[in-house]
């Protein structure tokens, strides 16, 4: 009854009575025990806590560091002249505190959900991260998408055909989408399907005489369903296809690649044979054995390029005018907008850890030595 | 195994299909050109702001132009010519005082109100208080309402520019109550800017739909505009590369595209695009350090005289593309107080060999400072560069190349730092006055370390010059201007040459050095 009682009590009532013997005081100060899936998510909880305080700090020093003046980048060539709107400018902008000032008050309106202010467009950036960032969420989901479904395949079947003519045409194609340019992928792509076949829309998310649906999830493919105007949901989806494949091929090639070196590590261990020589059919033995043991190093990739695209595809962007915020990410370095540099640098950050956070937590699933260790 | 290969093919033939079919039910050829009566243009944006009184940048501006009315208007689109807008002007007391007379008095804003002696007062005032990037058009200048028809502009000092500073779309006339209302001001204090970036306030041809500086700005046609209403009602202006605009404007995604060079015109074949050229008003040159301690080759005039002989200036136009023109002076060719173009300098090798021995030099390398991301109307400064390096090299002068990003470079440059380099500067009014920031002591001067006193024959020119009468002004800023060029600190390399190109769809259109292209007379 007593150790009933005690369950989940602190340690200060945990403490042995008189009479009690030391076994029992052993048994009640030991921590109540936590379930190792439990504790695995908990500890990467808390990685992924300090990882972000990490973040915030390298982007703040980082983008202070940059030896050049933010006030010059605002000010035209007159106003720049005038030492009155140079000083006030400064000002406005908390410039003319110290460092450690400066950092401590980003990271209180941090705290507070705010990312500060555009030094160019005076508009609030984490409102202009909330209208771009679904635009390079719903690339990115593209493009994963179709480099998910392909590069497995390929990876897959390139494996299980190792030395054939298959194998080596697919490795060349993986070759190729790793190290084609995606300026010159993207530009090419633009002027044959679009211009010459006309099989695909014009760049921009969407027709530029079609109104956005009202915002929910800010993409458009989603809030034209959930708004019920057809006509617009399959006017985005067409304008997503091109550049989903354009950002994809890298990731098609990549994912080929690594796809295949992992099933050849798992192919030739002892329990493929075994399953083999069991006379089990080529299907279970291919998806249920090969595939899922070569599975964990696969989602590890696939989880950095998710997080890659995720984080932006300038050049995607910029052929395809898709504001994005690969492009916002460049408008803001390119005029020394620091707000919007430190913002998109902790969003990137955040996107990382959150991915790397649910990759381990997949593996976590899908490997049961992983959360035991 | 052969099933795993046919399954493979079957989920590849069925994504591709998938996205063929996705991607077909977006295209829809019909629609190919714009909707009827939407007109698309592109460029790729420079837009921080449309609140005109803030507004310093091209995209800002294409849009406060087709939105907001100004006081005085250029004629035409000629900037030699401002002439009456809302209001007639006349100058006085030797150009200092100026008199406006509310003239169109049917102009309304776009909610119906009428536009007022009051809104023009609020509006200068507005700029002028801010403390923004173009306040100083209107520094010095004393605003007064007279009557409810009445405006004076009193200067300290003659001001025979301001018919030619009145025309900018940064002076546009806004609804003054509504702006009050949405806490506007004519200080510092003033919050209105947001509220101006989606809701416009103006009297012009349009008013703002949508607004995002990132992406695309749409424009609708207003209502209670005075002046024959516009055939396009919609206009959507987006933000896309030069090459992308390249594709767009020949499949006829698009109608207008502002930036493509003078080479990606003239790829276009004339049954897909009408294109028009007209001289920028931005001026390309080398500056020249004058201080000791920034560098000591620089400020020899020998030195500098050498590199003025030794630039080709023929391939520096070829580089620039058809209609770009030479300069001999920093004005452009066409605004008033330009210095003929016949006078400019012209490559010699052997006078620039002479002018070496003199100097001293000893084939040294000379940082060259330029943006390494910035092309001015299609001229690529990272190339610009490179062929002046090369034409220098030819004649023995090392240039050493710093390009850096716009931000830096100009960093550097203002700190007065960097001993040679490309600078350009777009006229921010069209008139020579606006070149004297580069005269000694200017704050252009004050970046290559250029003092007030160091050239007492230049500052004696600059000041006949502002005090000349209006038909001797002209001839005065050229000479002053020429005795600028002639001291080598400012080599002028080129006046470039900004080409619109037009869809076919539109029969009719407008397109002057004022607007560019004027959404609301095109058919």
């Amino acid at each position: 009854m007593a150790e009933a009682a005690n369950e989940g009590s602190t340690l200060a009532e945990a403490v042995p009575g008189p009479g009690a013997s030391a076994g029992d005081a052993a048994q009640r100060i030991r921590p109540p025990k936590i379930h190792p899936l439990l504790r695995y998510v908990l500890v990467r909880i808390g990685i992924s806590i300090l990882l972000i305080w990490g973040v915030t700090i390298v982007t703040f020093l980082l983008t202070n560091l940059v030896p050049t003046d933010p006030v010059a980048a605002i000010l035209g060539d007159r106003a720049a002249a005038d030492p009155e709107i140079v000083a006030q400018t400064r000002e406005r902008l908390g410039l003319d505190q110290p460092l450690i000032v400066q950092y401590f008050t980003y990271l209180g309106n941090l705290l507070q959900g705010d990312l500060g202010v555009s030094n160019q467009t005076r508009t609030p950036v984490l409102d202009s991260i909330g209208q771009v960032f679904p635009a390079s969420i719903e690339l990115g989901i593209g493009a994963i998408l179709i480099s998910v479904i392909l590069g497995l395949l390929l990876g897959l079947l390139s494996a299980l055909k190792q030395n054939t003519i298959l194998d080596h045409a697919i490795r060349t194609l993986s070759l190729i989408g790793i190290s084609a340019p995606t300026f010159w992928i993207a530009t090419v792509g633009y002027f044959v399907f679009f211009f010459k076949l006309r099989v695909v829309p014009g760049a921009g998310r969407l027709d530029p005489w079609i109104t956005p649906p009202p915002k929910v999830t800010g993409l458009y493919t989603v809030d034209a369903l959930l708004s019920g105007q057809m006509a617009t949901f399959t006017n985005a989806l067409g304008h997503l296809v091109l550049p989903s494949c354009v950002l994809a091929l890298f990731t098609i090639g990549l994912l080929t690649r690594f796809s295949r070196s992992s099933v050849l590590d798992v192919i030739r261990l002892d329990y493929v044979t075994a399953a083999k020589a069991k006379g089990l059919p080529t299907g279970t033995v291919v998806f249920k054995y090969i595939f899922r043991g070569a599975l964990v190093p696969i989602i590890t990739v696939v989880g950095l390029a998710f997080g890659s695209l995720l984080s932006g595809a300038v050049l995607t962007e910029t052929v395809f005018a898709w504001n994005g915020i690969g492009q916002y990410a460049f408008r803001g370095a390119t005029t020394l907008d620091l707000p919007v540099i430190m913002g998109v640098g902790l969003v990137i950050g955040i996107v990382y850890i959150l991915v790397n956070f649910i990759v381990d937590l997949i593996y976590g699933f899908v490997d049961p030595r992983v959360r035991v260790r | 195994m052969r099933r795993l290969a046919r399954a493979t093919v079957a989920i590849c033939s069925t994504l591709a299909l998938t996205l063929g079919l996705a991607a077909c039910s977006g295209g829809d050829d019909d629609q190919a050109g714009g909707a009827g009566d939407t007109l698309v243009a592109e460029t790729a944006f420079s837009l921080t702001t449309i609140d005109p009184h803030r507004q310093f940048e091209f995209t800002g501006s294409t849009i406060d132009n087709a939105v907001y009315q100004t006081a005085l208007e250029f004629e035409d689109g000629d900037l030699t010519k401002p002439t009456d807008g809302l209001c007639s002007f006349e100058m006085s007391d030797g150009d200092k005082t100026m008199t406006l007379k509310l003239k169109q008095k049917d102009a309304k804003f776009s909610n119906g109100d009428p536009v007022t002696v009051d809104d023009i007062v609020f509006s200068f005032e507005r700029l002028q208080g801010l403390k923004g990037n173009p306040s100083f058009f209107l520094d010095g200048v004393d605003v007064k309402k007279v009557d409810d028809e009445t405006i004076e502009l009193k200067s300290e000092k003659p001001n025979p520019a301001l018919p030619y500073i009145l025309p900018n779309s940064s002076i546009g006339i806004v609804n003054s109550k509504v702006v009050k209302e949405n806490k506007g001001t004519t200080d510092e204090k003033d919050e209105a800017e947001q509220f101006l970036n989606e809701n416009s306030q103006g009297s012009g041809p349009y008013q703002i739909d949508t607004y995002d500086p990132d992406s695309q700005v749409v424009l609708t046609a207003n209502e209670n505009y005075n002046g024959p209403a516009p055939k396009y009602k919609r206009i959507v202006l987006r933000n896309v590369s030069a090459e992308t605009q390249l594709t767009d404007i020949q499949s006829g995604q698009a109608q207008v595209a502002y930036d493509l060079n003078s080479d990606q015109a003239n790829s276009i074949d004339d049954s897909m695009a009408q294109k028009t050229s007209l001289p920028s008003t931005r001026s390309l040159y080398i500056f020249n350090n004058m201080d000791d301690k920034v560098s000591d080759i620089t400020t020899n005039e020998d030195f500098r005289m050498a590199v003025t002989s030794a630039i080709d200036y023929e391939k520096i136009l070829e580089l620039s593309g058809d209609g770009a023109q030479r300069m001999a002076g920093l004005v452009p060719n066409e605004f008033n107080g330009a210095v003929p173009k016949d006078q400019a300098p012209e490559r010699d090798l052997d006078k620039t060999k002479e002018l070496l021995e003199k100097s001293g030099y000893d084939g040294e390398e000379i940082p060259f400072h330029y943006s390494s991301d910035q092309s001015v109307n299609g001229v690529d400064l990272a190339q610009l560069a490179e062929t002046l390096q090369a034409q220098l090299k030819e004649a023995g002068i090392n240039l050493a190349l710093k390009p850096a990003p716009s931000a830096t470079q100009l960093d550097g440059f203002r700190a007065g730092e960097q001993p040679m380099g490309i600078g350009t500067w777009g006229a921010d009014f069209p008139d020579p006055s606006n070149y004297n920031v580069f005269v000694p002591g200017g704050s252009v001067a004050d970046r290559v370390n250029w003092d007030k006193d160091a050239s007492p024959e230049i500052t004696k020119l600059a000041e006949a010059a502002e005090k000349a009468d209006e038909d001797k002004r002209g001839d005065a800023y050229a000479k002053m201007y020429k005795s600028l060029s002639d001291t080598g600190v400012w080599i002028p390399l080129v006046q470039p040459v900004d080409t619109i190109v037009v869809g076919n769809s539109v029969k009719k259109y407008v397109s002057n050095a004022d607007t560019s292209f004027d959404f609301a007379q095109a058919e």
